[in-house]
């Protein structure tokens, strides 16, 4: 009697232990048998631009694939996939994600075996360089490329009138230029001339990759600060701007919209992804241009450069052929999905055959009837293609800090040093 | 095992009997607390020993490999990391004891039995304590915006010029930092003050005032010392929880600006998912708060504890 109770008592002791260590431990067996998914599903972070040109991509491809997006802030997709890729099970992984071109390479090196490589699903030969370079890792393509972040020179045609200033006046000028009529701005009207956050070394960006630098060097590992003489001129250019007095500080996305939303700077530069922002104060209409970025003032700079960009990434799991396929027929080849794009979402691509479409040459009121988005496919085209490699916000968090110093009295010699320092401590 | 069964083949005797009902207690007892054991084992203890040896690897992402005491070595190196430590002693040293002064001021004064519409003005100063943390960061950044209400409210009074950049000036982001911490735990520490309070015996006052003595004297050396014990509990739950800082920098100033209000979450936050993931640095980092953690509770139990 005893016996049998105290054994009964074992056994559940023993069954328990049991299932909670299967519980704890149950690790997925894929097995490489597993049947293809019927439903492909994309993870993508913007309702109304890439979520939207997604949609649009699946009536365009004929609705042949039941294609399900799912709405993630671009915060949460790094995380999710850098949590699950990391875990080891591609369980609950998406077929379909977009990545930022600048975190790309990350991913493509930290995960080696997660994606799959698209190179036979599209010509690569169709798109513009400069997006090739950051989604593409030993030898094979691996993004396709979405968003192009071309950068142009955005600023109210009133203001610059009012001081003086035409279009041809901004048109291909150099940042000590850009300087010298922020100053007459802001003496004529009282107008700040730029909007600027001390966290976000944006502009710096922009800068540097008009002369084809960034701020590793080719291999996309080995740090490049002290000796990158048009990292140097942008850092001169940043702190002249901030002394010419004529920079309006903000500290958010939302704060950085209403500056120019309320008429408080006079330029924007920025990737064209801005576009949509600036027209949605629609009181400002006609009262807009763009103009190229303007570029350092050495060899090998040019007017054009990028700020952002995303492109679409397969994950090594299942349905990956079905997924693959679906891109390259309607965001890697399909020119009138291009102009479709443009004129329902705003989208920019980076796919060249579409540029001398229909839609591309369309008049845009708000902008005073230029032709806004034929003027940034040929900037596009001239963006110089650099590696962003791995580290971009890493030593960014660095460079922020040393920008610091730097605008407080630091010599410009002993700030890039000891960003290099830094730099070269911290990415071992 | 086979013990058990022999004996409890042996002839029936009283005093057996006894001993085996002890025994079978016990495992009805063990049975109760297995469930929970086994459950902190595994979602507890092993994840921490499994973040012990992710902290002696490095490399990106999927690609780890042990390299010792590589990490442990880099930490030193770490100008970031060492900006982050600063910064979260900074706000260790200045707002811990504020704070612990502020909830034991406030918890004194809402225990005084004249006091009307008490359970208003606790209810008020316990309140900050139920809102979301991200809710109230997301607010204090609007308050301290550059035209933000502090901005307009000191304008107005004609206290300061122009707005102050709250945000991105280095010295006044921490003190945002600092005052929003405040603002949001206060209330939440004076209420184990006012709880305790309760428990002191209302003779000593009346004693104490017998004797001739002030309110302030009534306060120092009858007060703190009863309430000794939840000082040093909130003082350690402050500390760790200082320690722990992360909502607050990631929604007001996202750590800046360069690294002037990083935290060390922060920092195991950006290795792991900002930069070029490196899991096994981050674990190292994380461990450096554990350790911190245990050093300064012995501190303070050596410093404030009883002796016994």
């Amino acid at each position: 009697m005893m016996r049998f109770s105290q054994l009964r008592v074992w056994l559940l002791v023993v069954a328990v232990v049991t299932v909670l260590a299967l519980a704890a431990c149950s690790s997925d067996e894929t097995g490489g048998g597993e049947a293809e998914p019927d439903k492909i599903t994309a993870w993508a972070w913007d309702p109304y631009f890439n979520i939207a040109a997604l949609e649009i991509a699946k009536e365009s491809y004929g609705n042949k694939l039941e294609l399900d997006v799912i709405e993630n802030a671009q915060d949460d997709i790094v995380q999710k996939l850098n949590t699950g890729l990391s875990s080891g099970s591609m369980k609950g992984m998406p077929n379909i994600v977009l990545i930022e071109d600048q975190r790309a390479q990350g991913f493509l090196q930290s995960y080696p075996d997660a994606f799959f490589p698209i190179d036979e699903y599209f010509n690569l030969d169709d798109f513009a360089p400069y997006k090739l370079e950051p989604t593409s890792f030993d030898g094979k393509q691996y993004g396709l490329p979405f968003d192009t972040g071309v950068t142009g020179l955005f600023f109210r045609t009133d203001y610059l009138k009012e001081a003086g200033y035409t279009k041809e006046d901004l048109t291909n000028i150099t940042w000590e230029r850009y300087i010298e009529i922020g100053k007459d701005v802001k003496a004529k009207t009282g107008k700040d001339m730029i909007t600027l956050d001390p966290n976000d070394l944006g502009i710096i960006r922009v800068m540097i990759q008009s002369a084809g630098s960034w701020y590793m060097k080719e291999d996309g590992k080995t740090v490049n600060l002290v000796d990158n003489e048009p990292l140097r001129k942008a850092f001169e250019n940043y702190k002249a701007m901030m002394e010419a007095d004529f920079v309006k500080a903000n500290s958010d996305w939302s704060q950085f919209i209403a500056a120019f939303n309320s008429g408080d700077v006079a330029t924007v530069p920025s990737g064209n992804w801005i576009a949509p922002s600036i027209e949605a104060e629609e009181s400002q209409a006609g009262k807009w241009a763009v103009a190229p970025i303007p570029k350092l003032d050495i060899e090998g700079s040019v007017n054009a450069s990028n700020q952002g960009g995303s492109s679409f990434y397969v994950l090594n799991i299942p349905g990956k052929e079905k997924a693959a396929e679906f891109l390259g027929k309607t965001f890697g080849s399909n020119k009138d999905f291009y102009q479709n794009l443009v004129v329902e979402v705003g989208a920019l691509g980076t796919y060249t055959p579409a540029s001398d479409g229909e839609a591309y040459q369309t008049e845009n009121e708000f902008f005073g009837g230029q032709s806004v988005i034929s003027d940034f496919s040929k900037w596009m085209e001239e963006i110089p293609s650099v590696n962003y490699g791995l580290h971009t916000y890493a030593i960014e968090d660095i460079l922020a800090a040393e920008m610091q110093n730097y605008l407080k009295g630091k010599s410009l010699d002993d700030v890039l040093a000891d960003a290099q320092a830094q730099a070269e401590a911290q990415l071992k | 095992m086979s013990k058990v069964v022999k004996r409890a083949n042996q002839p029936y005797t009283i005093n057996l009997k006894s001993t085996g009902s002890r025994l079978k207690k016990n495992y009805i007892g063990w049975l109760f607390i297995l469930i929970a054991t086994a459950g902190i084992c595994i979602f507890y203890f092993y994840p921490m020993v499994q973040a012990l040896l992710l902290s002696f690897q490095s490399g990106m992402g999927a690609n780890l490999e042990y390299v010792g005491l590589d990490n442990y070595v880099r930490l030193f190196k770490d100008p970031t990391f060492i900006a982050a430590l600063r910064n979260t002693f900074i706000y260790l040293l200045i707002q811990v004891p504020l704070m612990i002064i502020l909830a034991l001021f406030l918890s004194v004064l809402l225990n005084n039995a004249t006091l009307k519409f008490k359970g208003f003005f606790r209810t008020a100063i316990f309140l900050p304590c139920v809102t979301s943390l991200v809710a109230y960061a997301v607010l204090f950044k609007y308050l301290f915006g550059e035209k933000g209400l502090i901005n307009q409210f000191l304008l107005n009074l004609s206290i300061i010029s122009q707005p102050l950049n709250w945000l991105s000036d280095p010295l006044l982001a921490k003190i945002t930092i600092i005052i929003a911490i405040t603002w949001r735990w206060t209330g939440y520490n004076m209420i184990f003050y006012l709880s305790a309070l309760q428990n002191i015996d209302k003779s000593m006052y009346e004693a104490a005032e017998i004797d001739g003595a002030s309110s302030l004297q009534q306060f120092f050396y009858i007060t703190v010392p009863m309430l000794k014990p939840i000082i040093l509990f909130t003082s350690i739950i402050s500390t760790i929880g200082t320690l722990q800082i992360f909502d607050e920098i990631m929604n007001i100033t996202n750590g800046g600006p360069g690294n002037a209000t990083l935290s060390i979450s922060m920092y195991i936050y950006n290795l792991s998912f900002e930069y070029s993931p490196d899991f096994g640095y981050a674990a190292t980092v994380s461990y450096v708060i554990v350790i911190l953690v245990v050093l300064l509770s012995l501190i303070q139990f050596k410093v404030a504890g009883d002796k016994k």
